[in-house]
C-alpha cells in the first residue's frame, strides 16, 4: 500500500541546536544560503508561557503543494509516497515556486539557475535509510511517519505562527512544546 | 513563527551528486564496523575511505567522528555509532567541519606582517619563519642570559593531547614565562578539590539512572547536546528535571521545573536547601558518619546563621519554592546535581560550588549510580605527556618557569620586569577575543619585540601578531582525544593531507627545534624529527591501556573505547582529601586563604553607575572563538545581539531590533536588542563568539576580576566573567 510520508517534529524534544540543518548541508555539501532544513523559534506571544521553543522545519510535502501548482514547467510532482519531488532537468529557474510556497521552502540557486528543495532524502529512504536530519538529530526530535497509519492522527497538524493549513495542506505533524512549572525571581 | 525572508541562493550540488552520495549511503558506512577502510570493500564509489576522527574542541562531548574521504577530499563527517555517548550524532559545529577545512579564509602559508595590526602581510617560507623566530629566541637568550622574556599563552583551542607539545617546545628552549590557569572552570575545580580531593563526575551515560536531577547553571542543550539527550531520556524514565539558572536557557525550557535565581547567589540557595534538609531530618547521617569530616561544624553554621527568609531575600527564590525543592531533592533517591561552569564564573563562584557539593554529601548522593555533584573529571587524562616532558638545554641558568595569571595576562605581561616579556607565542587560543581587558592586552602586544601566533583563521589575535603559522585541522594530523566529562578515548587519524602549507603544532615544534639547533647546536632539546603516529604511541602507559581495556594502543584504530573502571565517582569512598573523607571542613581551603566551611560569601555588589549585569555564556554555534566565523554559521546567525527583558527595554525606550550600546569605563559594544522574558530585568545576556568581519567583542567591558578560587588546582584563580556590569543606551 502506498505511503504518505510526513515529518513529525517533536518540539518537546527539539533544542534548536541546528545539528539537523548542518547535517543536511554536510551530507549534500551545500552552499551557506541553501536551507533544505532550517530551525525557527516560536514567538513568546504564541506560547502559553515564556519558553525557548525551537522548531525544525524542512519541506512540508504538502497535499496541495503551492510550488507544484505554480510551476509552469511541470518540474514538480507528488510521488507515490506523498513526497513532493522536484526535477532539476525540467526546472527553468523561473522562481515562481519560491514566491508561491508560504514556507519559503524552495531555494533558488543562482549559480545553477534553478531551484532545489528537500526531498526527504527519497533516495536514502528507498534504501531503508532515514533522512539525514532524522539520523543526525541528537535528541531524536525529527521522525518520519506515515499519515496513512491512523495512529498518526494524534499529532498536531499546525503550530501557532505557521500559515493557515488550508493554503497547501502541509503534511508535517508536530508534538507541541510541554508546559512547565516556572518560578521567576520575585525581586 | 518568524520566517526568515532572506532569499535563498547559491549551491553547487547537482542531482547527479545526490545519486552518487546516496549510493555510498550514510547508513551503509555505519554498518561497516569500525575499520576505516571498508567502505571501498563494501562497494562504495571510487576510492572512498572512512577515517576515525575525534573532535578536539574544548567541549564536554569530544565526539567520535567518521570522516568520508574521496580522492583525497574530505566529503563529509558523521558521528561514530561505536561511541555510545555520542550515538553516531554530531552537533551543528561538528557537522560544519568541511567548512573550516576548506574555508577560503584559512591561513594557508606562514606570513609576516610589516607592522602589527597593519594588515600588510607577506607570504614567507617555513624556513624563513623558523629563522626569524629562532634568531629572536637566541638573541633574547644572549641579551638576558635566559629565556624568561619569552611568554607562552596557550589554552584549549585544540585538546588533542599531542598539542601539549607546545608546552614541551617551550620547556625545550629553557625556562620561559607561562600564562597559567584557565578562564573556564578553575573555581569549581578548586571547590571540588577541597571537598572531594579532586573532580570526578559519574559517567554521564549513568545520568539516566537518576530519579531527580538538578541542572544548576549548565546549558547542555547548547554546550553538550549528547548529554541533553541523556537528560531527556532520564526524564522519560520518570526523573524530574529541575533547572536553576538566572537565564531561562534552552535547557531550562525543557525542564519540568525552571527556577530563576539572582546571579551569583547560588550558594545562598544551597544553604537554604541545607537548612530545610536539617530541619526536616532529610540527612543521611549514616553516610556522613562513614565518609565525611566536619559536617557537625557545617550543620551548626547552617542552623545558627541561615534562615529561609534570608535566602529568599538574597536569591529572589520564594521560601515555599526553596522548601519544595529541598523536600523533593532530599527524598528522591538517587538524586543528582549537575553543576555548570557558568555558575562558578563569579567572585564567589567557588564557594557557591562548595555549598552545592554539601547538598550531595548531606543526602548521601555521592559515590552512587544516579547521584553525584557532577562537575567534571580528569580521570581519563592519565597519558604520559611525553610531548611536554622536555628538559631545559645544557647551560640553562634559571631554575623554573615564571608564572603569570592567564586571567590577568594583559596586566602581568606589561608589569613583568627582571626580565621583561619581549616575545609572545600564542597557540590554541585567541586572547584578543576571549580574554578580559582586550584593550590593555592590545597594548601588551604592541610592547612586544615579536608575537608569533599559530592559528587557522585571521582572527583579532593573529591581526596583532608579527608572524602567523598555519596549523592543521584535526582531519590533517594524528591525535588522541579524551573528554573531561564522558569516559571515551578516541584516536584521531589523518583523513586528508595537510592543506596548503599547514603544519600541526607538533611539526612546528620539531621544525623550530631543527632551526635552533642548526643556528646554535644544543640550544633546544625538542626532537627534530619523528613520525606523528609514533608520538601518539609514546603517550600510552600501562595504566592508561588497562583503564580502557586495551592490550595495545593501536587497537584504537578499530574505533573509540570507553573506560572499563572508575565510571562512578568516589564509589570506593576513598576521597583524595588529606583526611581521606569528604571534607565539609577543609583545612586545605583555609591554607589557600578560603573559608573552612561552605559558608555564604557575598556576591559582587552592582555598581550604581553600571546597573546592568552583562552575562556572556556560551553560544550554540561556537566554542569560544571557533566556528561562528564559518559561512554556514554566519548564515544562521550573522549579527551579535543582546537579550533583555521587555521591562528593561521599555525603561530605556528600546524596541526589539534596535541597536544599543553597552558600556562602562573600560569599553563598549554595540549590538541589536532582542526582547525576551527569559532573562531578568537587571540581567543582559550576550553570547560570546567571534563573528566574521564584525567589530564585536563581548569582553570589551570585562575586567580581570578574579573568581574566588582556582589557584590551588590550576595555578591561578578563575575569572568572574559574569560579574561584568554595564550601562545601556540606544546606539
Amino acid at each position: 500500500m502506498a505511503k504518505r510520508y510526513a515529518f513529525l517534529v517533536d518540539t518537546s524534544l527539539c533544542i534548536g541546536c541546528n545539528a539537523c540543518e548542518n547535517a543536511c548541508k554536510n551530507f549534500y555539501q551545500q552552499e551557506a544560503s541553501v536551507h533544505w532544513r532550517k530551525v525557527y523559534y516560536m514567538q513568546e506571544k504564541d506560547l502559553a508561557q515564556p519558553l525557548r521553543a525551537p522548531v525544525s522545519l524542512a519541506c512540508n510535502h504538502c497535499d496541495d503543494p503551492a510550488c507544484l501548482k505554480a510551476c509552469p514547467a511541470s518540474a514538480y510532482r507528488k510521488d507515490e509516497n506523498g513526497l513532493v519531488r522536484h526535477d532539476n532537468d525540467r526546472c527553468i529557474g523561473c522562481k515562481l515556486c519560491t514566491m508561491a510556497c508560504p514556507y519559503n521552502v524552495p531555494c533558488y540557486d543562482k549559480e545553477l539557475g534553478k531551484v532545489t528543495k528537500c526531498e526527504m532524502c527519497a533516495d536514502r529512504m528507498a534504501q531503508g535509510e532515514e533522512p539525514v536530519c532524522v539520523a543526525s538529530c541528537p535528541m531524536g526530535a525529527i521522525r518520519v511517519i506515515d499519515l496513512n497509519d491512523p495512529a498518526n492522527a494524534q499529532y498536531a497538524d499546525n503550530l501557532a505562527g505557521l500559515p493557515p493549513r488550508d493554503m497547501t495542506q502541509p503534511s508535517t505533524r508536530f508534538i507541541l512544546p510541554l508546559e512547565q512549572k516556572q518560578d521567576w525571581r520575585d525581586k | 513563527m518568524r520566517f526568515d525572508t532572506k532569499a535563498f541562493g547559491r549551491r553547487t550540488f547537482i542531482k547527479g551528486g545526490l545519486a552518487a552520495t546516496a549510493a555510498l549511503g550514510l547508513g551503509s558506512l555505519l554498518d561497516l564496523g569500525s575499520s576505516p577502510f571498508k567502505a571501498k570493500e563494501a562497494g562504495a564509489k571510487g576510492d572512498a575511505k572512512v577515517f576515525h576522527s575525534a573532535c578536539p574542541r574544548n567541549c564536554y562531548d569530544t565526539c567520535s567522528i567518521l570522516s568520508t574521504v574521496e580522492d583525497g577530499v574530505l566529503k563529509r563527517v558523521e558521528g561514530n555509532k561505536a561511541n555510545t555517548y555520542t550515538r553516531g550524532r554530531l552537533c551543528a559545529k561538528g557537522f560544519s567541519y568541511t567548512r573550516s577545512v576548506y574555508s577560503p579564509d584559512r591561513i594557508k602559508y606562514p606570513m609576516k606582517q610589516t607592522k602589527r595590526g597593519s594588515g600588510k602581510w607577506e607570504r614567507i617560507s617555513w624556513d624563513e619563519a623558523f629563522d626569524i623566530i629562532a634568531k629572536k629566541i637566541l638573541a633574547i637568550k644572549k641579551e638576558y642570559g635566559n629565556t624568561l622574556p619569552i611568554c607562552l599563552d596557550k589554552y584549549s583551542g585544540n585538546f588533542n593531547l599531542l598539542n601539549y607539545c607546545v608546552e614541551g617546545m617551550m620547556s625545550s628552549i629553557g625556562h620561559t614565562t607561562r600564562a597559567t590557569g584557565t578562564p573556564c572552570w578553575p573555581a569549581g575545580i578548586d571547590a571540588q578539590t577541597f571537598d572531594f580531593g579532586t573532580i570526578w563526575n559519574n559517567d554521564p551515560e549513568d545520568m539516566v539512572n537518576s530519579k531527580y536531577m538538578i541542572i544548576w547553571g549548565a546549558n547542555p542543550s547548547w554546550c553538550s547536546v549528547h548529554s541533553m539527550h541523556l537528560v531527556m531520556e532520564a526524564k522519560k524514565r520518570g526523573c524530574k528535571i529541575v533547572v536553576i539558572d538566572p537565564i531561562q536557557t534552552q535547557t531550562a525550557s525543557k525542564a519540568d521545573w525552571y527556577i530563576q535565581i539572582k546571579p551569583s547567589t547560588d550558594g545562598a540557595l544551597a544553604l537554604g536547601i541545607a537548612k530545610y534538609l536539617l530541619d526536616n531530618n532529610l540527612v543521611d547521617y549514616g553516610w556522613l558518619a562513614a565518609n565525611a569530616k566536619g559536617y557537625e561544624e557545617f550543620f551548626q553554621y547552617v542552623k545558627e546563621k541561615i534562615t529561609l527568609e534570608w535566602v529568599a531575600e538574597k536569591t529572589g527564590v520564594k521560601k515555599e519554592i526553596i522548601e519544595q525543592l529541598a523536600k523533593e531533592y532530599g527524598t528522591a533517591k538517587p538524586a543528582s546535581i549537575w553543576i555548570g561552569y557558568g555558575m562558578q564564573r563569579h567572585a564567589n563562584g567557588g564557594q557557591n560550588v562548595r555549598s552545592i557539593d554539601a547538598l550531595a554529601a548531606m543526602t548521601g548522593n555521592i559515590g552512587k549510580s544516579g547521584g553525584g555533584a557532577q562537575y567534571a573529571q580528569l580521570q581519563t587524562w592519565g597519558v604520559k605527556y611525553n610531548v611536554m616532558g622536555m628538559k631545559a638545554p645544557a647551560g640553562t641558568t634559571t631554575e623554573k618557569d615564571r608564572i603569570i595569571n592567564i586571567n590577568d595576562s594583559a596586566q602581568e605581561i606589561l608589569a613583568a620586569n627582571d626580565p621583561p616579556i619581549k616575545m609572545l607565542w600564542i597557540a590554541c587560543r585567541s586572547p584578543l577575543t576571549q580574554a578580559a581587558e582586550p584593550q590593555k592586552l592590545r597594548k601588551a602586544y604592541e610592547a612586544m619585540d615579536l608575537v608569533v601566533t599559530a592559528d587557522l583563521f585571521m582572527n583579532p589575535t593573529v591581526e596583532m601578531s608579527d608572524i602567523v603559522l598555519p596549523v592543521t585541522t584535526a582531519f590533517e594530523t594524528w591525535g588522541l582525544n579524551v573528554s573531561y566529562w564522558h569516559y571515551w578515548v578516541a584516536l584521531n587519524e589523518p583523513a586528508i593531507e595537510p592543506q596548503y602549507e599547514a603544519k600541526s603544532d607538533l611539526e612546528i615544534a620539531m621544525g623550530l627545534s631543527a632551526k635552533l639547533n642548526e643556528l646554535e647546536p644544543g640550544s633546544c632539546t625538542f626532537p627534530t624529527s619523528g613520525k606523528l603516529e609514533d608520538w601518539v604511541a609514546a603517550e600510552f602507559t600501562p595504566d592508561f591501556l588497562k583503564q580502557f581495556g586495551l592490550s595495545r594502543w593501536d587497537e584504537l584504530k578499530q574505533g573509540p573505547r570507553k573506560a572499563v573502571t572508575g565510571l562512578i565517582g568516589w564509589q570506593d569512598g576513598k576521597f583524595k582529601t588529606p583526611s581521606g573523607k569528604y571534607e565539609f571542613a577543609s583545612e586545605t581551603a583555609v591554607s589557600e586563604g578560603h573559608e573552612l566551611l561552605p559558608v555564604w560569601t557575598e556576591e559582587m555588589a552592582t555598581p550604581e553607575k553600571y546597573p546592568l549585569r552583562l552575562m556572556s555564556p556560551h553560544w550554540k554555534l561556537s566554542i569560544n572563538s571557533q566556528f561562528q566565523n564559518l559561512d554556514w554559521m554566519m548564515d544562521i546567525n550573522g549579527e551579535p545581539a543582546v537579550e533583555m527583558n521587555p521591562a528593561t527595554a521599555e525603561k530605556y525606550s528600546i524596541k526589539h531590533g534596535d541597536m544599543v550600546r553597552l558600556y562602562n569605563e573600560q569599553g563598549e559594544i554595540k549590538l541589536q536588542a532582542k526582547l525576551t522574558k527569559g532573562t531578568a530585568p537587571d540581567t543582559l545576556v550576550v553570547y560570546e563568539m567571534w563573528l566574521k568581519d564584525k567589530d564585536f567583542n563581548v569582553n570589551n567591558t570585562l575586567k580581570s576580576m578574579p573568581a574566588d578560587m582556582g589557584k590551588k588546582a590550576t595555578g591561578a584563580p578563575g575569572i568572574a566573567f559574569h560579574d561584568n556590569f554595564v550601562a545601556m543606551a540606544k546606539a
